[in-house]
């Protein structure tokens, strides 16, 4: 009933013997040489030691923060990323209550010489016509967008004032979603500005449920862009 | 300890032959259950056991579990499931995001070159796509990330294949960070620990070269027996003539265990046309490897672990062509050595696979907990009508429209997931909580549209499986493929004896087997 049973051994003694329980591997290591004995001593410490520091820097990265957390925050996170991430925790401690939909607009220069400005499109809308009945949606169709978003709200303030590095990446980062959808033409005209705005629509509680809450949708309105080149795909290598 | 030999030799050929016979004691269910104390060694102590004090029990405990670390790569079937698991939802996801492959990862994609460089830049991430902005840079890289999956899920030069398949993995997801989802982080993850494991000893073109190069030598050791003094220089003059397999082909990576260390029967190296094949494969990734130094493409970390990797797979196949060549029991024990280092990294990283998992669902039902929405049973409800994940909306509302339902699935999720860690100590108990993941992850592939994700979560489940289990599952795979084979018009009979490693021939991979090979061959000729 050994579990070795259907375990491979490597060291050739148990091998050859099939003697592949307890004294397999020992015979395996008793009958090595001394020096080949403290090698082997030496690595078994080795991976032990770093198997522990490893399980303990992804658990001090996942657990909520705690003294040990915050006191080696340092050395937990120049291990831990950007490789050994872990950014999802399964819709906890509450899943996601609110549809957040993304709007765009365009300021279009008519061949005249005159502007006029498009209507709203609800872009998360093309999205979800895009997954709807589909078994497989894309990272285009379910992430791109709603991410993009995230990223450029999590690096924003409420008046769309960006912070650092990761704030200006992530507005031309929108940008250039929504250039890719609208195309530089436009209703006969070259788009020259675009404005964007999320509308978050809480999801109405459960008709079962007793729970009532205000389903008022919000609008954060940004301001307006001006298009550059860079903003085109295929600009902005 | 003769009756021990044989009786696990035994065993182990009536294990992989008829797994049915020991079901329900699942036979290493779990790779953890290891160190567990089995009742079969109990009835074959002698009574003196029983006096033995707990000094030296715990002795014997811990020379046992060394024993074993030391001497295996532990789980093989659940580090092949692993394998094959995530290297099917990498491939299955490239191949559904080939048309929007551009928009995802391309340089003129909406997350361009430049902003890629600009955030790899401040976060230092590994990826060969910032190496050159032109389209068919792009391309080839896309290309390899789909071959090395393809690769890996077939056990296809393993070693490489894993090594490619992380690059593959690190290169597209880091340069557009935002355009994954959970299932993309728990790839991420995946990619980077099956490096060091063993993990195509079974149900991989690895072990069937190995299996067919062993039975080849065993062939000529048979032709050759009159040179009895070969055959008479196993330890303890006991071992089976057919024990004298070769070595293995080195570029299996190790991952085909040499049944019998270099032995002077083996009269040769292994299968020359794979070990080829793997020596030019070796040889062009160092001298990607040379060109990346020079170019100083990569940082010092990226380039110290690659150069490790290399060196230890250059390393491990010439110990193995010397062994095979000259012999002498100088090189041998270098090679016992070579392969202690093997499982240990094996084993190690095993269980950092299995923590993780663990802690990907404790930590997940430790915020949940914390949630007011779990706590109050509705948490089901939301996503049920989040927009960007009912592709099936009437479905969804169904769900959703059931307070009861929305419950139970609601606290069967958190008791389920905070609960797991701990059933690790219970067999069933964990058998039945792993059934009960599976089937919420299947249900989100459908309801939540996120097949890839859950794809890479019950491959991440599936270390947990038992072997009973997967040895099963193997089999059906087995007579399912060669009634197709026979159905079809080209169905070639003869094939069937070198079929890819069956669960039937997988146990003959396992070269404890050979001890035993007369009861583990039968299940290879009709499997």
């Amino acid at each position: 009933m050994e579990p070795a049973a259907h375990q491979v051994p490597g060291a050739d003694s148990a091998g050859e013997t099939g003697d592949a329980g307890e004294r397999g591997g020992m015979r395996g290591i008793a009958a090595l040489s001394l020096p080949a004995r403290i090698f082997v001593s030496i690595a078994v410490a080795v991976v032990t030691v770093g198997v522990a520091f490893h399980v303990a820097m992804v658990f001090l990265q996942t657990a909520p923060d705690n003294t040990v957390s915050k006191r080696h925050a340092e050395v937990v996170d120049s291990y831990v990323y950007p490789e050994f991430e872990r950014n999802w925790k399964l819709f906890a401690p509450n899943p996601l209550q609110q549809n957040v939909a993304v709007h765009a607009r365009a300021r279009i220069a008519a061949p005249g010489g005159s502007t006029k400005t498009t209507g709203w499109v609800d872009l998360s809308a093309m999205d979800g016509a895009a997954i709807n009945g589909n078994p497989a949606p894309s990272h285009t169709q379910q992430n791109e967008l709603r991410r993009a978003w995230e990223f450029y709200a999590d690096n924003h303030d409420e008046k769309g004032k960006s912070y650092g590095l990761r704030g200006r990446l992530s507005e031309q980062y929108i940008k250039r979603i929504v250039m890719l959808r609208f195309g530089t033409e436009l209703n006969g005209g070259s788009v020259e500005r675009i404005q964007v705005r999320a509308v978050v629509t809480p999801v109405a509680p459960p008709e079962w449920g007793d729970e009532k809450t205000d389903s008022k949708t919000e609008y954060s309105v940004q301001p307006w862009w001006q298009v550059t080149s860079a903003d085109l795909p295929g600009g902005a290598k | 300890m003769t009756e021990d030999v044989t009786g696990e030799g035994r065993y182990a050929a009536s294990g992989a032959d008829v797994p049915s016979s020991v079901s329900g004691t699942e036979p290493g269910a779990s790779p953890g259950s290891g160190s567990r104390a089995d009742p079969g060694s109990g009835s074959r102590r002698g009574p003196g056991t029983r006096f033995q004090g707990p000094r030296v029990r715990v002795e014997r405990c811990v020379s046992r579990g060394l024993g074993k670390v030391t001497g295996y790569a532990l789980g093989p079937y659940q580090t092949a499931i692993v394998r094959i698991g995530f290297g099917a939802a990498w491939l299955f996801f490239l191949l559904r995001e080939w048309p929007h492959r551009h928009e995802l990862y391309g340089p003129d994609g909406p997350w361009s070159f430049g902003l890629g460089k600009q955030l790899i830049d401040s976060n230092h991430a590994f990826t060969v796509l910032m190496w050159a902005s032109s389209g068919s840079w792009f391309e080839l890289v896309y290309l390899v990330a789909m071959a090395a999956a393809a690769a890996m899920l077939l056990g296809w030069h393993t070693r490489a294949a894993t090594v490619l398949f992380m690059v593959g993995v690190l290169s597209l997801q880091n340069r557009s960070v935002f355009m994954g989802d959970g299932g993309d982080n728990v790839i991420h993850l995946m990619s980077l620990y099956l490096i060091l494991t063993r993990c195509s000893q079974v149900w991989s073109l690895d072990a069937r070269r190995a299996h067919r190069s062993r039975s080849r030598a065993e062939t000529r050791t048979e032709a050759a027996r009159t040179d009895a003094s070969a055959g008479a220089h196993g330890r303890g003059g006991n071992a089976p003539p057919h024990a004298g397999g070769n070595s293995a082909p080195p570029h299996a990576g190790g991952n085909s265990a040499p049944a019998s260390a270099g032995r002077s029967t083996a009269s040769g190296v292994g299968d020359p046309v794979a070990g080829t094949g793997g020596v030019v494969l070796w040889a062009v990734l160092g001298a990607i490897l040379v060109g990346g130094t020079i170019a100083g493409a990569m940082t010092t970390g990226w380039t110290l672990f690659f150069w490790a990797l290399w060196v230890a797979n250059a390393a491990w196949w010439c110990v193995n062509k010397a062994v095979a060549v000259r012999g002498g029991s100088g090189l041998r024990e270098l090679r016992t050595v070579c392969d202690i280092l093997a499982n240990l990294a094996h084993n190690g990283v095993l269980l950092i696979i299995m923590v993780e998992v663990c802690l990907i669902y404790s930590t997940a039902g430790w915020y949940k907990i914390q949630g007011s929405r779990w706590q109050d049973g509705t948490a089901v409800y939301y996503p049920m009508n989040l927009d960007y994940f009912t592709p099936w909306p009437e479905l969804s509302h169904l769900l959703a429209g059931n307070g009861l339902m929305v419950f139970l699935v609601t606290y069967g999720t958190v008791i389920t997931q905070v609960a797991f860690p701990f059933t690790l100590f219970n067999r069933r108990v964990k058998n039945v909580l792993l059934a009960m993941m599976i089937m919420e992850h299947v249900g989100i592939a459908v309801l939540l549209g996120l097949p890839f994700f859950s794809m890479a979560m019950i491959a991440a489940d599936a270390v947990f499986l038992p072997t009973v289990f997967l040895v099963w599952l193997g089999r059906r795979v087995t007579v399912l493929r060669t009634r197709v084979r026979g159905r079809l018009p080209g169905g070639d009979v003869r094939r069937q004896p070198v079929a890819p490693p069956s669960p039937r021939t997988a146990g003959s991979e396992d070269p404890a087997v050979p001890a035993s090979a007369p009861v583990g061959w039968p299940g290879d000729r009709t499997g």
